[in-house]
C-alpha cells in the first residue's frame, strides 16, 4: 500500500474541491446549484453502488431501498416535533426527538446499514440474476411498507416541508467520505479479496476468502452511503415520497457504475456527473422543438455508443494513473482477467 | 370463502400466468443463447400491441392475418435490435448487454411517446371474443380461453423447435458454448438472429393478446411485461424455457391468490407478499425452480 | 474520442443551454411545469396544450398589460427530482408565476420553491384540499378540492342512486385516490350508509379479477362500488367489472373523467357509471364551447380530458390576476389572485372565498349510459 507519493495530489484535489464549492455557493444561481447538488448526490450513489456491484460483483438492484430508509429516517429525525405531530403518529420516545443534520444523516446511514446486514444474511447466498431479482424484491417490499405504514411515513403523500438543509458543502463532504472509504477499501487486502471474489469466486474461496462475509460487508458499506445520500436527497427536494426511490432509479445508478467501469471509483464519479448533467444540457433542445422525450432518446443513444466503443466502461476497473502512481498493483488490471464474466 | 370462489381465483391466476409465461419464454430463449437480459423485450410487446391496433383499424383485416402480421413485425423488430445494439456488444461483460438493452428500451418508449403521444388508446377486439362463459360457478371469457390455448400451443411449438429441429439443435449448442459451436461450423450469427426473431415474435403476439385482454394500450405498457417476464424467467431458472413457463404461472397465481385469498386489507401489500414468496423460493432453490447451477466463469 | 474536446464542447453547450434570462420587459413569462414524459404524461401533456392555447389566444387579443404572454413548458419526467430542478430553472428564467401538475406529489416538490421566492404557483390539476395550507399563501388551486368532489358523488350515491351498502376500491399507491376514498367513506357514513367491503389495488395494475371475485362474494351485497382510480385504471376496472357480469353502478371522482371510461369497455359495457368531475364535459356554457372549438382548431383533435381545460384556465386565471394587479410583480399578483371573485373559467367559476383557499366550484356529476355522457346534476359546495 503505497500512497505516499501521490499524497500531495490528494490534498490538492481536496482543497481544489473546497475552493470550487465555495466559489459556486457564492456565485451561482439556485438553478445551477440545485443541478450540481443532484450531480453530487448521484456521484455519492454511484460510488457506493460501485462498492457493492463493482468491487464485489453483486448484481444489486436494491440500492434505492437503502436510500429510502436513510432518507425517511433522516427526515423523521430532523422534523420539528410540532410537524411530526401534525403528520405522523409516532411512539412517544420518537415523537419528541429533533436532531441536527449530521446526527440525523448518520442515523439514516446506520439504519440502512442495519437493514443491509439483515438483507445480506438472507439473500447473499444467491448470485447473478437471482440476486438481482431478490434485491428487486427487497426494494419493492420497502416501497410497499413505506406506502402503507402511514403512522410512521404518512403513506403515499410522503413528508414535505422538510428543512432545506442540504447544500453543496454537505454534498461535497458526503462525496469525499464516500470516495475516501471506497479508495481505502479498494486498495486494502479486504478490497483485493472482494475483487478476487468478483473475478473468480472459486479461486478466491480456495485462497481462503470468506465469500459470504465479504459480500455482506460490501453490501453494508454501500448501503451506508446510500442511506446518507437518501437523507441528503430528502433535504434537497424538501420532500420525500415512496415513489422517489424506484426501480428506475436503481437502473440509473447501475448505468452510471457500468458506464464508468465496474470497479472504478473515478469512473463512477465521472459517469454520474456526465449522466446527471447531460439531461439538463439536452433540456433546451426539448423545449425549443417542443419534442419532449428527445433528451431521453439522445441520452440512450450516447449510452449505447459509449458501450459499443468501450464495453468495459470508460475506465474499466482502474483508476487514472496519476492518482495511483507507485508500486501498487491495480486490481482487475491483469490482461488475463480484463474482461470478466464474458463468454 | 367457498370452493367456487377459490376455483375462480385459481382460474384467474392461470389466465394471468399464461400471459406472463408467453412473454417469459421469449425472454428466456434469448437469454439462453446469448446470456443477455433483454430489457427491451417488454417494449416489443408494446410494439406488437400497437401493430395489432394499426392493422385492425386501418386494414380491418381478420384476426389470423393480423396475428401473422404481428408475428412478422415482432421478429423483424427483434432482428433489427439485435443487429444494431447487441451484436456489437457480444463478448462484453453481461451487465453491459443488460444496460444496452435498457438503453434500447428507453429509446423505444420515448419514440412511442413522441410519435403516438402518451395517451392510452382503447383496443377493440371483435365481440365474439369478449363473450362470457360459465363452467359451474367459475366465469371467464372466450378471449381468456384463446389466450391460454395459444400460449400452450406456442410454448409447445417452441419446445418442438428447440428440441426437434436442426435450428433448435444449433440454438442449444450455441447456448451451451458459443465458441465451440462456432468451431463446429454452426453459423452463429444466423442462429442468434433466429433466436431473437422467434423470441421477439412471441413477445409481439403476447402484445396482441395483452391488448385484447385488457382493452387499453399506451407506449409505456412494455415496462410491466418486461419486468414480469424477467422475474418469471429467473424464478423458473433463467435460460430454461420450461422454467420460464413455470415461472410465469407461479407469478400469475401468486399475484392473484395473494389478493384473492387474504383479507382485503392486505391487498395493498400484494407486491410485497409476491416478492417475499419469490425470495423464499430462491432461497430454497438458488438457481430457480428448474435452473441448473451456473458454472463458475473465469 | 478526444475527451478534453468533448468536455469543452459539453461545457459550452451547457452554458449556452441554460441561457441568460433576457430582460423580462418585452414579455411576461410563466413557467409551466408538467410531466410530459413518464407515467403522468397522459394527464399533464393535454394541460400544457391547454395552457399554451390560452396564452396564444390572449396574445392574439393584445396580450396582458401591453405585453405578450410566454408560457415556458418544462418537462419534469414524472420525477420529483426533475420537478425540483425544473422549478429552479423556471425561477432562474425570470418567470412571474408558475403553473402546473395534475398531482400533489409534484406540486409539493415545486411549489415551495416559488413560495420562498415570493412568486405565485397555480396548480391546474392537483386537488388536495390542504395544498394551500401546506405550501403557503402563494399557492393557488384552479380545481376544486377532493373533499368537495367526494362529498358530491357520495351525496349522489345515497340520494339519487338510493344505495345503502357500498363497496370501496382504493388505489393505495396515490395520495389523490386515498384522499378521495377517505372523504367518500366519511360522507357515506354521515348519510347513514354502510361500507360493506374495502378493497385495494395499485396504480399500474391491469388485472382486477381477484377484487371482482371478492366483490361478487361480498355479503351483504354492495349496491354500488366506488372505484377510486386515475384514468389509466378507470377504463380497465369498468370493463372487467362489467365483463364479469356485475351490473351494479360504478362511481368515482374526476379520475374517471376520460374517454377511456367509454372506449375501453365499449358502448355495450360502459353502463351505469357515475363520476364527479370539473364542470366542463357536455357543458354548453359559452366558455366551454369556445374552448373546445379553439382546441380542435389548434391541435386538430378534441381536448383529451378535463386537464386540458384546467391548464387553459390556469393561464387564464394568472392573466386575469395580472390585469387586476396592474403591474408585473409577485406580491401584487398574489394579492390579486387571492381576491379573485367569479372568474369565468372553462371548468367553472373560481372564487377564493374560503379560508382554506380552495375554490368553491361546482362539481358536475356525469353519468355514462351505453357509452354516452350526460350531466346528471351540478353539486354546489357551501361557499
Amino acid at each position: 500500500m503505497n500512497l505516499r507519493r501521490p499524497r500531495w495530489i490528494w490534498l490538492a484535489l481536496a482543497l481544489g474541491g473546497v475552493a470550487a464549492v465555495g466559489l459556486a455557493q457564492a456565485a451561482w444561481d439556485d438553478y445551477l446549484l440545485s443541478i450540481v447538488n443532484f450531480v453530487g448526490i448521484y456521484a455519492i450513489l454511484a460510488v457506493s453502488l460501485n462498492l457493492t456491484n463493482g468491487f464485489a460483483g453483486l448484481f444489486s438492484l436494491g440500492h434505492p431501498g437503502f436510500m429510502a430508509i436513510g432518507g425517511y429516517v433522516t427526515a423523521i429525525l430532523t422534523l420539528p416535533a410540532s410537524r411530526k405531530a401534525m403528520f405522523l403518529a409516532l411512539p412517544g420516545w420518537l415523537a419528541g426527538i429533533e436532531l441536527p443534520f449530521l446526527p440525523a444523516l448518520l442515523a439514516g446511514g446506520a439504519a440502512a446499514t442495519l437493514t443491509a446486514f439483515l438483507l445480506g444474511l438472507s439473500v447473499l447466498r444467491l448470485s447473478g440474476h437471482y440476486l438481482a431479482v431478490a434485491t428487486m424484491g427487497f426494494l419493492i417490499i420497502v416501497q410497499v411498507l413505506i406506502e402503507n405504514w402511514e403512522s410512521v411515513t404518512r403513506g403515499p403523500l410522503g413528508l414535505n416541508g422538510l428543512a432545506a438543509l442540504t447544500d453543496l458543502w454537505w454534498v461535497y463532504g458526503g462525496l469525499l467520505a464516500a470516495v475516501y472509504v471506497s479508495w481505502k477499501v479498494k486498495f486494502s487486502s479486504f478490497g483485493r479479496s472482494m475483487l478476487a471474489m468478483r473475478e473468480d469466486s472459486l479461486a478466491a474461496q480456495c485462497l481462503g476468502v470468506n465469500l459470504f462475509r465479504t459480500r455482506v460487508a460490501a453490501l453494508a458499506i454501500g448501503a451506508f452511503f446510500a442511506g446518507v445520500a437518501g437523507g441528503l436527497w430528502a433535504h434537497l427536494v424538501t420532500a420525500i415520497t415512496p415513489g422517489t426511490f424506484s426501480l428506475i432509479m436503481a437502473f440509473n445508478i447501475v448505468v452510471m457504475v457500468v458506464v464508468g467501469g465496474t470497479g472504478s471509483i473515478t469512473g463512477a464519479v465521472v459517469a454520474a456527473v456526465v449522466f446527471s448533467a447531460a439531461t439538463e444540457i439536452f433540456r433546451p433542445l426539448e423545449e425549443s422543438f417542443e419534442a419532449y422525450g428527445i433528451a431521453e432518446i439522445l441520452m440512450a443513444l450516447v449510452l449505447l455508443v459509449i458501450l459499443i466503443y468501450r464495453p468495459s466502461g470508460l475506465f474499466g476497473s482502474r483508476e487514472p494513473a496519476f492518482l495511483t502512481a507507485g508500486p501498487t498493483h491495480e486490481p482487475g488490471n491483469h490482461p488475463a482477467t480484463a474482461k470478466g464474466g464474458q463468454r | 370463502m367457498t370452493a367456487d370462489y377459490i376455483a375462480q381465483q385459481i382460474v384467474n391466476g392461470l389466465i394471468l400466468g399464461s400471459m406472463y409465461a408467453l412473454v417469459a419464454i421469449g425472454f428466456s430463449m434469448i437469454y439462453g443463447i446469448v446470456r443477455l437480459i433483454n430489457f427491451a423485450h417488454g417494449d416489443i410487446v408494446m410494439i406488437g400491441a400497437f401493430v395489432t391496433l394499426g392493422l385492425l383499424q386501418s386494414l380491418g383485416a381478420p384476426l389470423p392475418v393480423v396475428a401473422v402480421g404481428v408475428l412478422l413485425s415482432g421478429a423483424g423488430m427483434g432482428i433489427a435490435v439485435e443487429r444494431a445494439a447487441f451484436r456489437p456488444m457480444r463478448g462484453a461483460p453481461q451487465v453491459t448487454g443488460f444496460i444496452a438493452s435498457l438503453a434500447v428500451s428507453i429509446m423505444l418508449q420515448n419514440l412511442g411517446i413522441l410519435t403516438l403521444t402518451a395517451q392510452p388508446r382503447n383496443f377493440a377486439f371483435p365481440d365474439y371474443l369478449q363473450a362470457l362463459i360459465h363452467v359451474g360457478a367459475v366465469g371467464f371469457r372466450v378471449i381468456d380461453v384463446v389466450i391460454m390455448l395459444s400460449a400452450v400451443l406456442l410454448m409447445g411449438l417452441l419446445l418442438l423447435l428447440v428440441h426437434r429441429t436442426r435450428l433448435g439443435m444449433a440454438m442449444r449448442a450455441t447456448a451451451e458454448n458459443l465458441d465451440v459451436a462456432r468451431l463446429m461450423g454452426i453459423p452463429i450469427n444466423r442462429t442468434i438472429r433466429a433466436a431473437f426473431a422467434v423470441g421477439s415474435g412471441l413477445a409481439a403476439i403476447a402484445g396482441l393478446m395483452w391488448g385484447g385482454k385488457f382493452g387499453q394500450i399506451d407506449p409505456l405498457l412494455g415496462y410491466v411485461p418486461g419486468l414480469k417476464s424477467f422475474v418469471a424467467a429467473v424464478i423458473g431458472g433463467v435460460g430454461s424455457i420450461p422454467g420460464a413457463i413455470l415461472g410465469g404461472y407461479v407469478l400469475g397465481l401468486a399475484e392473484v391468490l395473494f389478493v384473492g385469498l387474504l383479507p382485503p386489507i392486505y391487498s395493498a401489500f400484494r407486491d410485497a407478499f409476491v416478492f417475499a414468496a419469490l425470495i423464499l423460493i430462491l432461497l430454497a432453490l438458488p438457481n430457480g425452480i428448474l435452473g441448473k447451477a451456473a458454472e463458475d466463469r473465469a | 474520442m478526444k475527451r478534453t474536446q468533448l468536455g469543452v464542447l459539453a461545457l459550452a453547450v451547457f452554458f449556452l443551454g441554460t441561457g441568460t434570462p433576457w430582460a423580462a420587459d418585452a414579455t411576461i413569462r410563466l413557467g409551466a411545469l408538467y410531466n410530459l414524459t413518464g407515467g403522468m404524461s397522459s394527464i399533464d401533456a393535454p394541460a400544457l396544450n391547454g395552457a399554451k392555447l390560452q396564452a396564444k389566444l390572449i396574445n392574439e387579443k393584445g396580450g396582458v398589460l401591453g405585453k405578450k404572454l410566454e408560457v415556458i413548458g418544462i418537462d419534469t419526467k414524472t420525477d420529483q427530482k426533475a420537478a425540483a430542478t425544473g422549478a429552479q430553472k423556471a425561477l432562474s428564467e425570470g418567470v412571474i408565476a408558475g403553473l402546473g401538475y395534475g398531482d400533489t406529489t409534484y406540486v409539493m416538490a415545486a411549489a415551495p420553491l416559488f413560495q420562498k421566492k415570493g412568486l405565485p404557483f397555480v396548480t391546474s390539476g392537483a386537488t388536495h384540499p390542504e395544498l394551500p395550507k401546506w405550501v403557503g399563501d402563494y399557492m393557488f388551486m384552479v380545481p376544486f378540492g377532493d373533499d368537495d368532489q367526494s362529498f358530491a358523488i357520495a351525496d349522489f350515491t345515497v340520494k339519487k342512486l338510493n344505495a345503502r351498502n357500498v363497496a370501496v376500491w382504493t388505489d393505495n399507491s396515490m395520495d389523490f385516490t386515498k384522499a378521495l376514498s377517505k372523504f367518500y367513506m366519511a360522507r357515506i357514513k354521515e348519510l347513514g350508509g354502510t361500507v360493506v367491503l374495502e378493497d385495494f389495488f395499485k396504480m399500474g395494475d391491469k388485472d382486477f379479477s381477484a377484487q371482482i371475485a371478492r366483490l361478487k362474494a361480498a355479503s351483504p351485497k354492495a349496491d354500488v362500488v366506488f372505484v377510486s382510480a386515475i384514468p389509466n385504471e378507470a377504463g380497465l376496472s369498468v370493463k372487467q367489472i362489467r365483463e364479469a357480469g356485475l351490473t351494479l353502478p360504478i362511481v368515482s371522482g374526476d379520475g374517471f373523467d376520460t374517454e377511456l371510461v367509454t372506449t375501453v369497455p365499449g358502448p355495450k359495457l360502459a353502463n351505469a357509471v357515475y363520476f364527479s368531475t370539473h364542470t366542463y364535459r357536455e357543458d354548453n356554457r359559452p366558455e366551454v364551447v369556445a374552448f373546445v372549438k379553439a382546441y380542435e382548431k389548434e391541435y386538430k383533435k378534441p381536448p383529451e380530458n378535463a386537464f386540458a381545460a384546467l391548464g387553459f384556465d390556469a393561464v387564464g386565471l394568472i392573466a386575469d390576476g395580472l390585469k387586476r394587479a396592474g403591474k408585473v410583480d409577485g406580491k401584487a399578483l398574489r394579492d390579486a389572485l387571492a381576491a379573485t371573485k367569479g372568474y369565468k373559467a372553462v371548468t367553472g367559476e373560481i372564487t377564493y372565498s374560503r379560508p382554506s383557499m380552495v375554490p368553491a366550484k361546482g362539481v358536475s356529476i356525469i353519468s355514462v349510459m351505453n357509452g354516452k355522457y350526460k350531466v346528471e346534476e351540478v353539486w354546489m359546495p357551501k361557499p
